[in-house]
């Protein structure tokens, strides 16, 4: 077989993977008793998918919302300048490239990825980011407020290198003053300094057959290219505003973001899409189809000083990626403008 | 809530944003001084506009709908004063005798063609750029003979669609929906995949080149709405449901893949703007109960059984409160 199989034999990445606090989650659920909500993910979306009751609305999915913290609704954020900061802060993480644009380098919010404005369970909601930082970070190797947190999702997920400013926000800028506005507001009540049950995305074990962007493609062909594109585009409509976001290509996150990393887009994908969908794909279903998304080039890395081969020495070790190897007789990590 | 503020939330606020920022190199953003006039607001919101349109630095080639036939002179009022007190020049609020006379002035005048065709309404408009019209584009004589005489079995579409394909209530709007969506109806009513009594008939005596041609007609209509909410469903509850969903059941905002403003998604997602209510409800019942199957992935029967018979009026409702989508007939860029 051709390169780009990986199986549980090469191991799992290192412990100081940026995953970990995936691993963590589902450890404290586990001790907490919350396993069930994980594990039993797939079989009670079957449940109600089977539900052929028409008015009478998903009553385990609320029983099961109920067990997560519940942030404060949009329509309580007070009046006054925390509730404008607060307001601006929404503004900016659902719409970020209009409220943000000398910043951002391609078409992404951060409500693409942290789904329902940050309030998601298991869609990496911001109630939960909120109370771990400062923290210390093996991406960066320090530790990062979450201004500096921040600050890596411009630069890679939004891919700030292109933007007009040609970077991140610049260290202090009010930007940033009103996206931690926002998730406080969100995090109301919140415990601080530790895991939440329904934080992050729900770790996905590394199936028996490990995973392959070939079988990926069928998988994501039947489920992903409806609303994604065949060719991963996404799809604005008429005016050019962004109905479903690129996957990869110079509209997408770069090659240093986390979702770059198969194991981290195979989390997001398995709890998460199709949208509404919880536990359609199976595990090596998701595996699959996050390693064909991420074998396509895609901005590079912002990081990258020397060759690619070196910057995947350096600074991609962590996690599953394909940053850097050789798929269908391609280099992969190049980057795309 | 202000009356204005709620209806620019449920009305304005998926293309121009919560917040009037709009969205990069898409939606203009609100606010821009030479915009501000009461008049030039007035005028936009009422007919809509269709074709390049320079907003401070960037030009826009875009397309808004009209509200007129949507909102009344005084929630148009409302609106406006909203829109000029939140991002523009915070003047006196906007009597609704100006829209009267405004409404008056527009009647059956359609969407503004571009902004040099309305910089006579202020000067601080200028410089605007010319409106070119897409190319030009004549229906097949057959496809209108098809809609408006009909042969045999094929009924006459526009004997119960009207005319344009603005439907009738229950009988759906037809107009502005993807062509390839109407064409895969068609085709499904012939096949017995979609059961209709009246559309399986007319669907078997039409030829698969002719589903094909009817849904390429249809895509590019873009007549003006004819639905009025009247389910009695609650619209802001609607309007709640459409935009943001409700995750607390699993229910995804239905704009999120119906597209912004609910104009349509893709060559497979239909527009929901404007669509006939009653029809809107029924369809919603049918995906629930499994009468209306082969959706992609079953996403639409998922989402459906999750919601209520109160739920499926109040989204009838506020759907057929929508402006049609405006750029039908206009392609999906991506």
């Amino acid at each position: 077989m051709p390169q780009p199989i990986e199986t549980p034999q090469d191991g799992p990445g290192p412990a100081s993977s940026p995953g970990r606090g995936l691993i963590r989650d589902l450890l404290i659920a586990s001790a907490g008793g919350l396993a069930v909500l994980v594990v039993g993910l797939s079989a009670m979306s079957l449940g109600w998918i089977g539900d052929k009751g028409t008015d009478a609305p998903a009553t385990p999915r609320a029983a099961r919302e109920a067990a997560y913290f519940q942030p404060p609704p949009r329509s309580a954020i007070p009046d006054g300048p925390d509730g404008e900061a607060i307001r601006r802060g929404e503004a900016l993480f659902m719409n970020t490239p209009a409220n943000a644009a000398a910043f951002t380098g391609n078409s992404l919010s951060c409500v693409n990825c942290h789904l329902d404005g940050g309030r998601r369970a298991n869609a990496s909601p911001m109630w939960s980011a909120w109370g771990l930082y400062p923290m210390f970070r093996a991406k960066n190797g320090r530790i990062n407020t979450m201004e500096d947190r921040i600050m890596g999702c411009f630069t890679f997920s939004m891919n700030a290198q292109a933007s007009s400013s040609g970077g991140p926000p610049p260290a202090g800028h009010d930007i940033y003053r009103d996206l931690q506005a926002y998730m406080h507001y969100l995090a109301t009540g919140a415990p601080s300094g530790v895991e939440m049950a329904g934080g992050g995305y729900p770790k996905v074990d590394l199936p028996s057959q490990g995973y392959d962007p070939r079988r990926g493609a069928g998988v994501y062909a039947t489920n992903c290219a409806l609303c994604h594109g065949e060719d991963g585009q996404g799809r604005t409509n008429a005016n050019g505003q962004p109905v479903f976001p690129p996957l990869w290509g110079p509209q997408s996150y770069n090659w240093g973001a986390g979702m770059a990393r198969i194991n981290t887009a195979a989390a997001f994908i398995k709890t998460n899409m199709p949208l509404g969908q919880t536990g359609r794909l199976s595990d090596q279903e998701a595996w699959d189809v996050a390693a064909f998304i991420n074998s396509h080039e895609r901005p590079r890395d912002p990081r990258q000083t020397g060759t690619v081969q070196e910057n995947a020495r350096r600074n991609h070790t962590g996690g599953k990626t394909f940053y850097g190897k050789v798929v269908d007789g391609r280099l992969l990590g190049g980057g795309v403008r | 809530m202000d009356p204005g503020a709620q209806i620019y939330a449920s009305a304005c606020s998926t293309c121009h944003q919560p917040n009037g920022a709009g969205v990069r190199g898409a939606v203009p953003p609100l606010g821009d001084p030479a915009f501000s006039d009461p008049t030039v607001l007035v005028a936009i919101i009422l007919r809509g506009v269709e074709g390049p349109v320079r907003v401070g630095r960037v030009t826009y080639d875009g397309a808004m709908p009209g509200f007129s036939g949507v909102l009344t002179d005084a929630e148009i009022a409302q609106v406006a004063s909203h829109v000029s007190r939140a991002w523009g020049d915070g003047g006196a609020p906007i009597d609704s005798a100006v829209v009267a006379r405004a409404r008056a002035k527009a009647a059956g005048a359609g969407p503004w063609k571009g902004g040099q065709a309305m910089a006579g309404l202020s000067p601080a408009l200028a410089p605007q750029p010319a409106w070119t019209g897409p190319a030009p584009w004549a229906a097949d004589p057959a496809v209108l003979t098809l809609i408006n005489e009909g042969r045999g079995e094929a009924l006459a579409c526009s004997g119960c669609h009207g005319p344009q394909g603005q439907g009738g209530d229950p009988i759906p709007r037809l107009s502005g929906l993807p062509s390839a969506y109407i064409a895969a109806q068609l085709d499904a009513f012939a096949s017995g995949r979609r059961s209709n009594d009246q559309m399986s008939g007319v669907a078997r005596a039409l030829s698969p080149a002719e589903r094909q041609a009817l849904g390429d007609y249809y895509g590019r209509q873009s007549a003006p709405s004819t639905a009025t909410p009247s389910l009695g469903g609650d619209r802001q509850a609607g309007a709640r449901l459409a935009l943001q969903g409700d995750w607390s059941r699993d229910i995804p905002a239905c704009f999120a893949c119906h597209g912004p403003s609910g104009f349509g998604g893709g060559p497979r997602l239909p527009a929901l703007a404007a669509q006939q209510p009653a029809y809107t409800a029924a369809q919603l019942a049918a995906w629930a109960s499994g009468k209306r199957t082969g959706d992609p992935g079953n996403l639409m029967g998922d989402v459906a059984r999750r919601l209520s018979e109160a739920d499926r009026l109040a989204l009838a409702d506020y759907l057929a409160g929508l402006p049609s989508n405006p750029a039908a007939a206009r392609k999906d860029r991506r």
